[in-house]
């Protein structure tokens, strides 16, 4: 470098001088992101980059529950250096703005207009603004849908259409343990984790605290029945223990024969499993009877800029590309199966395709069909309090500790009661 | 004051500054912060929010009992361990001590995050080595992270694997300082290896025991990266969660630094009234 600039004419000299300038304009922003997330705003980049060439953007993929402990470790201490942007759950982001209203910024005073905000839908907005401030941008939601093997299904004679209810699904899974040894039908994560219940749950229109969260609801009918089917798949022996990393490590490993999550998994078995191409199919969520929604949300996420960045326009640049263009988003789902919240995405040819490794099905139009039908669940600034007791009470349930799932989730009401203050729905 | 008073305090000045900025400052905010309602801008008083949830609180209750029952068991099994560890370490018999002694000691050496993994993969409900032996010997595979009691078994075992040789280390040392002579005394009076054991080498172990109990005590009431780390999070649903992790649930999870500071102080008094109760034990060993 040092040497072809001494050794140059004097034109070369100055395009390079050129080339320093315009290296000094380069803004430099950093994202803290996890998984699959991390992944596909990596695959924005290209698309940015030709837009905006002075603009460089770095992902840091910390894993999920290190960014949300970093994050609120750092916006205690004041939020001094946090990253330029930093990505959140929905339902655990309203926490964040309660106790630290001044470690994000407002994206209103960056561009975020009225007419932005309206391309999203409200129940992905409603736990990102206060008021007049908007802290955040929303950015993709989760659909949950089952995944399934289509191999050890068709061993086992199971159609995945005939599967509509959580009984089905019960006896289906018998059926499949019996014909593929040392399969089991699906896992949940009994460890760490009351993913299960907040989709059944979401499904049967109940959820920790009442849509407006000012009290809570988790012993209403919705929420018990979902606690009361989950305990009987496990005595059934047809759901598993097992975490994030352990339900990939099975999925991988053949021996389990479905997963229920969110869409955004579609990209996590994707990607991490290409050996299994075509052998995995997609198919509606049971519910508690045949005519019951089939339709639920799980995580889902939101990107906010922090107070402390120093390149805010930047950042707020990237933002509105990778989340409010139809290009970003479409290579987010193409990429890893993140489904967009902006809604002219959700109409893109794209969804309409077959798709190869789900051995030809159309699994986004399938999927994203059930987006209309979700009930909003809202998360509260109360979700790390009451999602602890629940997981303590599930725990003591099935070991049990209750007479019966109403019994448990009264418990469990009492609990965040206490914990929270506020007062259990009537 | 007197100049020398005053040049001295002037030497120890840059010490006491950061002695009371970030000892005496802390622990004062921290106790302010016990009776506050963390959760509402701006922070109120309201002890009940605190203090008052505290002692109704069944998840409290509940790390409470867990921390006591790792105290309760895990001492005493790992302390048993070390000292058959040590005495057969100690044996003549034994060739390649060095190597013994260092296979002893190496778990310890281990980063903790590194271990944490490796057991979480030995332990793993369908490709971990642990349930592959159990089901080679006809044992039915245990769901070790979501099962309560299979969970708090792996904590202790994984625990007492990291400790046991470390604790065995510090017996050995004290039973190299036991004169070879008493034993054959006592070998030329025909007093059998066990009675040896039981009325000679225990008795002038004893201090040493002590401490190592003392110490262990310590360590299982601060007992935090375990189940972080191996158990998830104190999972099965707090089905493993000690004081330390449920306070910092409390405070860097659902961010109520107020509750998590009223925790904090209850553990201080705990571990008071532990090293008081110990204090009284080792009085009485004299």
């Amino acid at each position: 470098m040092r040497l072809s600039f001494f050794g140059a004419t004097t034109l070369a000299a100055m395009l390079s001088i050129n080339s320093v300038s315009a290296f000094a304009d380069t803004k430099e922003i950093t994202i803290w992101s996890w998984n699959i997330a991390a992944a596909s705003l990596k695959t924005t980049l290209e698309g940015f980059n030709k837009l905006n060439p002075d603009i460089k953007v770095i992902v840091e993929d910390l894993g999920n529950q290190q960014v949300y402990d970093k994050t609120l470790a750092l916006c205690a201490a004041g939020g001094e250096d946090l990253p330029d942007i930093v990505q959140f759950e929905n339902f655990e982001a309203e926490m964040f703005w309660n106790r630290f209203p001044d470690c994000f910024t407002n994206l209103k005073e960056l561009g975020y207009t009225s007419e932005i905000q309206a391309k999203f839908p409200d129940f992905k907005r409603v736990e990102l603004e206060v008021g007049d401030v908007a802290y955040a941008m929303p950015w993709d939601s989760g659909p949950v849908a089952v995944f399934y093997r289509r191999d050890f299904y068709e061993k086992a004679g199971v159609d995945p259409a005939t599967i509509k209810t959580w009984d089905d699904f019960i006896a289906a899974g018998k059926k499949v343990a019996t014909a593929n040894p040392g399969v089991v039908m699906a896992q949940a994560d009994f460890n760490g984790d009351s993913e299960w219940f907040r989709m059944i749950s979401n499904e049967q229109a109940c959820g920790f605290f009442s849509g407006d969260g000012q009290s809570i609801t988790i012993n209403e009918p919705g929420c018990v029945s979902a606690l009361d089917k989950i305990k009987q798949m496990k005595d059934a022996g047809i759901l598993t223990a097992g975490n994030w990393n352990e339900k990939l490590q099975s999925s991988a490993g053949g021996t389990v024969a479905s997963q229920l999550y969110g869409a955004w998994y579609e990209g996590s078995i994707r990607s991490n499993i290409p050996a299994l191409s075509g052998k995995w199919g997609v198919y509606l969520m049971p519910s508690i009877t045949s005519d019951g929604v089939h339709a639920a949300n799980i995580g889902g996420s939101a990107l906010a800029i922090s107070n402390g960045s120093k390149n805010k326009e930047a950042a707020w640049t990237y933002l509105n590309y990778a989340l409010g263009s139809d290009e970003a988003q479409i290579s987010m789902l193409k990429g890893f199966g993140l489904v967009p919240s902006l809604l002219s995405s959700v109409k893109q040819p794209f969804v309409e395709e077959t798709q190869p490794y789900w051995g030809g099905q159309k699994v986004w139009s399938d999927i994203l069909a059930t987006l209309p039908k979700i009930v909003p669940s809202r998360g509260t600034a109360f979700q790390s309090d009451a999602d602890g007791i629940y997981k303590a009470v599930q725990t003591k349930y099935f070991a049990g500790g209750y007479p019966d799932a109403k019994a448990a989730l009264d418990d469990a009401a009492q609990q965040i009661a206490v914990a929270t203050g506020l007062p259990i729905a009537q | 004051m007197h100049l020398r008073y005053r040049a001295a305090y002037g030497f120890l000045a840059p010490y006491l500054l950061i002695f009371a900025v970030f000892w005496i400052w802390p622990i004062i905010s921290s106790f302010i912060m016990s009776f506050q309602n963390t959760r509402v801008n701006p922070w109120v008083f309201n002890p009940g929010a605190t203090w008052g949830r505290l002692f109704i609180d069944p998840a409290f209750y509940n790390a409470l009992k867990n921390t006591m029952i790792i105290l309760v068991i895990q001492v005493p099994v790992m302390i048993t361990l070390a000292t058959i560890m040590a005495v057969l370490l100690n044996s003549p018999l034994l060739k390649a001590k060095g190597l013994f002694r260092f296979a002893f000691f190496a778990p310890v050496v281990v980063g903790e995050v590194a271990y944490a993994a490796v057991f979480r993969l030995m332990f793993n409900l369908d490709f971990g080595i642990i349930n592959k032996l159990l089901l080679s010997i006809g044992i039915p595979a245990v769901s070790w992270f979501s099962e309560t009691p299979a969970a708090m078994s792996l904590l202790i075992i994984a625990v007492t694997w990291r400790w046991a040789g470390y604790n065995a280390i510090i017996i050995l040392s004290g039973l190299q300082s036991i004169p070879e002579d008493v034993y054959e005394a006592a070998t030329l009076d025909r007093v059998s290896k066990v009675k040896q054991f039981i009325h000679i080498t225990l008795p002038l172990l004893k201090p040493i025991i002590v401490f190592c109990v003392v110490l262990s005590i310590i360590g299982s009431m601060q007992l935090f990266i375990e189940p972080m780390l191996i158990t998830n999070r104190g999972g099965p649903g707090g089905g493993t969660e000690t004081l330390g992790l449920f306070l910092y649930r409390q405070g860097f999870a659902s961010s109520n630094f107020g509750y998590a500071s009223s925790i904090a102080y209850t553990m201080a008094v705990l571990a008071i009234l532990i090293s008081l109760l110990n204090m009284w034990i080792g009085r009485e060993a004299k």
